[in-house]
């Protein structure tokens, strides 16, 4: 991957001109044990910066996926890493953007920019409990509707069953 | 028969003989999950051939079978439709864990597993392994031929119990 170093080089730079303070950290792959650039923005931009990715002429217009890391310690004045990998049909490149937040905070919801962005933040939301704004249907995707809690939290019980004697029952307007 | 017209003598042979063709004509209703499912298809197949013992006829509806295969990992979301299969089965019903996911929830000792399906329906044998070699299976399904002639079976126990009351 090393070899398209410069090009990643040349795209942090144009980012950087564009946003400026609200990219707070870059990681490329020559400096740090990560195989694509890692780029922690602030959340109020984030919506901007992946709106910058995906039309100017990087193109990074496909969203592989998006999932988070519960990083919590004592101390630490965020707990979630929100972890957006986006690739370019165009360059064959991929890239990394992160987001910290604290517990109970909300991240703006990239649904406008990716329609298939609303499963993968439906689960983000399922697994960690963070609260996308502005998505249009925010429930669980993979446990039971009634599940409490949130198993990929770190303070999470590993072995914390809830064991429902019947399916769900299902709304008519999940159909929909 | 007795003198006076109870016929306890008669029905009991008459269970034994009843059991004796069930042992051998068992139909397997296959609930398989993961990868011990791939295992049971072999034993199926003509390599292992499980026909011999009788029990050849599979049957994807819990209405037509009275064995009740569960090869593989149960999660909690499964674990309710597998109670209404199992409950759907006409008595008496047999029940064979097969493989250590659905015996004790295995290498999956997470949140989202069931830690073994006797927690949820009453099982007769257990086959270890992971995925078991079809020749335990075939061992497993000799032990619960055995078991049904005797009436040992949880189904015919509770069915006898019943009776009795």
């Amino acid at each position: 991957m090393l070899e398209h170093i410069e090009l990643w080089q040349s795209q942090v730079m144009e980012l950087k001109e564009a946003f400026g303070e609200s990219i707070l950290e870059v990681r490329m792959p020559r400096d740090f044990p990560v195989d694509v650039p890692v780029i922690y923005l602030e959340k109020k931009h984030l919506l901007e910066v992946l709106r910058f990715l995906k039309e100017r002429e990087c193109r990074y217009s496909f969203l592989s996926d998006i999932t988070a890391t519960d990083e919590q310690e004592e101390g630490l004045p965020w707990r979630f890493e929100v972890v957006y990998q986006l690739f370019s049909q165009i360059s064959k490149l991929r890239i990394r953007i992160k987001v910290r937040v604290a517990e109970g905070e909300t991240v703006p919801t990239s649904v406008p920019l990716w329609a298939g962005a609303n499963w993968a933040e439906r689960e983000v939301y399922d697994m960690f409990g963070i609260v996308f704004e502005g998505h249009p249907d925010l429930r669980r995707i993979l446990m039971d509707q009634r599940w409490v809690g949130h198993p990929l939290r770190k303070d999470y019980a590993l072995k914390g069953f809830q064991i429902f004697t019947d399916s769900q029952s299902i709304d008519p307007s999940w159909l929909k | 028969m007795s003198k006076d017209g109870s016929s306890s003598f008669f029905t009991t042979k008459l269970d034994a003989f009843v059991n004796w063709g069930r042992k051998h004509s068992l139909w397997p209703l296959p609930f398989g999950t993961s990868c011990c499912g791939i295992e049971m298809m072999a034993t199926l197949c003509s390599d292992y051939d499980m026909s011999r013992f009788g029990a050849e006829v599979v049957r994807f509806s819990p209405r037509q079978s009275d064995l009740l295969i569960v090869a593989g990992i149960i999660n909690l979301k499964m674990a309710p439709i597998l109670k209404m299969v199992y409950d759907q089965m006409s008595d008496p019903k047999f029940v064979m864990s097969f493989g250590a996911c659905a015996s004790s929830g295995g290498i999956f000792n997470v949140y989202s597993v069931l830690q073994g399906i006797d927690t949820l329906i009453p099982v007769d044998v257990y086959v270890p392994g992971c995925p078991p070699a079809p020749e335990g299976v075939i061992h497993a399904l000799l032990a619960l031929q055995r078991m049904v002639a005797a009436g040992e079976t949880h189904s015919q126990k509770r069915l006898l119990a019943a009776k009795q009351a």
